[in-house]
């Protein structure tokens, strides 16, 4: 079942005054438990491509399609409302709230949510069993090492039950291990639980467990997947 | 986790937080302080003014404070007493005759307001009794005087000494009587003393020529704040009574001071402009500390919008922070104004270098700084609304911010 299209998809950056292409004539779809990896050298284009997936940014040319709806007209307002509940989103950086705790970080998605206190402590507890990161509750990033504090970021990005998960380039600063153990538990939930993971990487251990490849060249696939 | 999260981003710059915190401390306890001296001077000065002389109601022929002319006396004004009897808010009344004439000794001489008063109705309305510091108040008895400290000096007299006062009567025939000073009083007000003296009405009346007429009826009413519905119940009254109001004037204190009602109306003027200049120092502070706070959190802001939350979430968290600063700076200055104001409530601050100063403005020497409902509200509002308000241009500096730009800024 498709989740995302991709028509026609191009993006040009003015940077300093200078049109930049970042992306050309761009076409792809997503299927629901699909694994993807959009892989290709710095500069090509991924974390772009990745950006406009997920309505972070908008395309100068071209249409999205989530769940057959075009998201490329939205208001900021709609386009926040969709992100909240359909897309999570693991950052290369992790990007967790320095002030939260691992607990608080989790909930704070389903707080936006509306869901009541005991609801979403609930059901971050669980979460954080799951991922084997339940003694990490109440500790703050800066007392977490990196593989945790991706991990808890997986966490957050799932725990709304979103129709897909970006991750752009979560290995990247992690160490070969850290990162092995990051990916199993993204392929675990993929494939019990049909969550649909969308990956921008040029590591090789994440383009290798790739159910579908897109490559990128100079802002353009190069391969069909 | 608003709250939560408003306070934990406060304190994660704990320095910047105390500095900008410390502002609005001293700027609530600075305002709390001015404004509790304001009201207790504004007060104090009424005070003096309605208890030396003015009471809560005067009333008069119409026209009388323009020229205070003797023959400007109340036209029957017996019945106006009789309507005044009936009044329960009505506590105290008392009658006067005033003339304005001249008080010779035999050293020197001056020109005096001459209040003809019944001695004993008098101590109802007025507390010139209490100011009494040298000799006693007047008892009826005829040819006794009550002058102030600052006239006794100038005529050069002192207790049991005489003074002849002289006026000119309804006909425009100088009358003059012999009085013997059997009291000094000292007012809190230096241009009182200059001129004001007591003697029994029924001397004002002869020296006056105007039978047993009165000039003014002093009023005291059960509240000071109601004054004006009062004036309009007793108008009411007297018409009611068949008394004909055309020729006759009820005037509330606030009519009767207008000139200090004026001032204290542009005392509070400036009292705004002060609040104003104080909020807008914190203002800019907020404005700046949470422009800092913004630019520092630019990344964390992007993830926000990355994981959904909307603008108009990030714009309230924001200004939520400012507020709480704002709250909470608000809370410990309006403390602190408290403590320096308990002391200086009881005891007063005495301002009696500046003692002619004060006197020329109806002051005593000490003032006696006063908390009220207008006092409170204004410190309590003002810090946390502009604390509130300096954080709308961060808040809308954050929110104008793209997800993409704001995750990829360093």
């Amino acid at each position: 079942m498709e989740i995302i299209r991709l028509e026609n998809i191009s993006k040009i950056y003015q940077d300093h005054g200078i049109p930049v292409q970042a992306l050309k004539d761009v076409n792809l779809e997503i299927d629901k438990g699909d694994f993807v990896v959009i892989a290709g050298p710095s500069g090509s284009g991924k974390t772009t491509l990745l950006n406009i997936i997920g309505s972070l940014d908008i395309p100068t040319e071209g249409h999205v399609f989530l769940e057959r709806d075009n998201l490329t007209h939205k208001k900021k307002r709609e386009l926040s409302a969709i992100r909240l509940r359909k897309i999570g989103f693991i950052f290369q950086a992790y990007n967790l709230l320095p002030v939260l705790t691992a607990l608080e970080n989790i909930e704070f998605s389903m707080m936006l949510l509306g869901l009541p206190d005991k609801e979403r402590h609930k059901k971050a507890m669980k979460i954080m069993e799951e991922l084997d990161i339940a003694e990490l509750a109440n500790k703050k990033p800066n007392k977490m090492s990196g593989g945790q504090q991706q991990r808890v970021a997986v966490a957050r990005a799932i725990v709304n039950d979103p129709l897909l998960v970006l991750a752009d380039e979560p290995t990247a600063n992690l160490d070969t291990k850290t990162a092995n153990g990051l990916l199993d538990l993204m392929q675990k939930m993929n494939e019990e639980k049909n969550i649909t993971f969308v990956f921008s990487s040029h590591d090789k251990k994440v383009i290798d467990r790739a159910k579908k490849l897109f490559i990128l060249k100079d802002g353009m696939i190069v391969n069909g997947n | 986790m608003f709250f939560k999260i408003a306070i934990r981003n406060l304190l994660r710059n704990k320095r910047r937080t105390l500095i900008i915190l410390s502002s609005i401390i001293i700027g609530v306890a600075a305002t709390l302080i001015y404004d509790s001296i304001n009201a207790g001077m504004i007060d104090q000065m009424l005070v003096n003014q309605i208890n030396t002389y003015y009471s809560h109601i005067q009333i008069h022929k119409k026209g009388f404070n323009d020229n205070r002319l003797v023959t400007s006396y109340i036209p029957e004004y017996k019945k106006v007493e009789d309507v005044l009897k009936k009044q329960k808010y009505i506590t105290a009344y008392s009658n006067r005759v005033i003339a304005f004439g001249m008080l010779s000794s035999a050293n020197s001489s001056a020109g005096i307001s001459m209040i003809g008063i019944e001695p004993e109705r008098e101590k109802r309305v007025s507390d010139i009794h209490k100011m009494v510091i040298e000799g006693r108040y007047p008892s009826g008895k005829l040819n006794e005087i009550l002058i102030s400290k600052r006239m006794s000096e100038k005529l050069e007299v002192t207790l049991g000494d005489k003074v002849v006062a002289m006026a000119a009567d309804i006909n425009g025939k100088v009358n003059s009587e012999l009085f013997r000073i059997v009291g000094i009083y000292r007012s809190h007000t230096g241009e009182f003393d200059k001129v004001f003296v007591y003697v029994p009405i029924e001397n004002a009346r002869t020296i006056l020529g105007i039978g047993d007429n009165v000039s003014e009826i002093a009023v005291i009413t059960s509240s000071a704040d109601s004054t004006f519905s009062y004036k309009k119940q007793l108008t009411n009254a007297l018409k009611d009574s068949g008394y004909k109001t055309a020729d006759t004037e009820v005037l509330t204190y606030q009519e009767s001071l207008a000139m200090i009602m004026y001032l204290i109306d542009i005392w509070k003027q400036t009292s705004i402009i002060i609040y104003l200049i104080i909020a807008l120092a914190v203002l800019f502070g907020v404005i700046n500390t949470m422009l800092m706070s913004v630019f520092e959190r630019v990344n964390e802001i992007g993830v926000l919008m990355s994981i959904g939350m909307k603008n108009s979430a990030i714009f309230r968290m924001i200004v939520l922070e400012a507020f709480m600063l704002g709250l909470v700076g608000t809370v410990v200055g309006f403390i602190v104004g408290i403590l320096i104001y308990l002391p200086l409530s009881h005891n007063g601050i005495n301002l009696g270098i500046y003692s002619e100063s004060m006197s020329s403005m109806g002051l005593n020497n000490i003032i006696y700084p006063e908390l009220n409902l207008m006092v409170i509200i204004n410190s309590l509002v003002v810090m946390p609304l502009a604390t509130a308000v300096g954080a709308f241009y961060p808040a809308r500096k954050a929110i104008k911010l793209q997800p993409t730009d704001a995750m990829r800024y360093v």
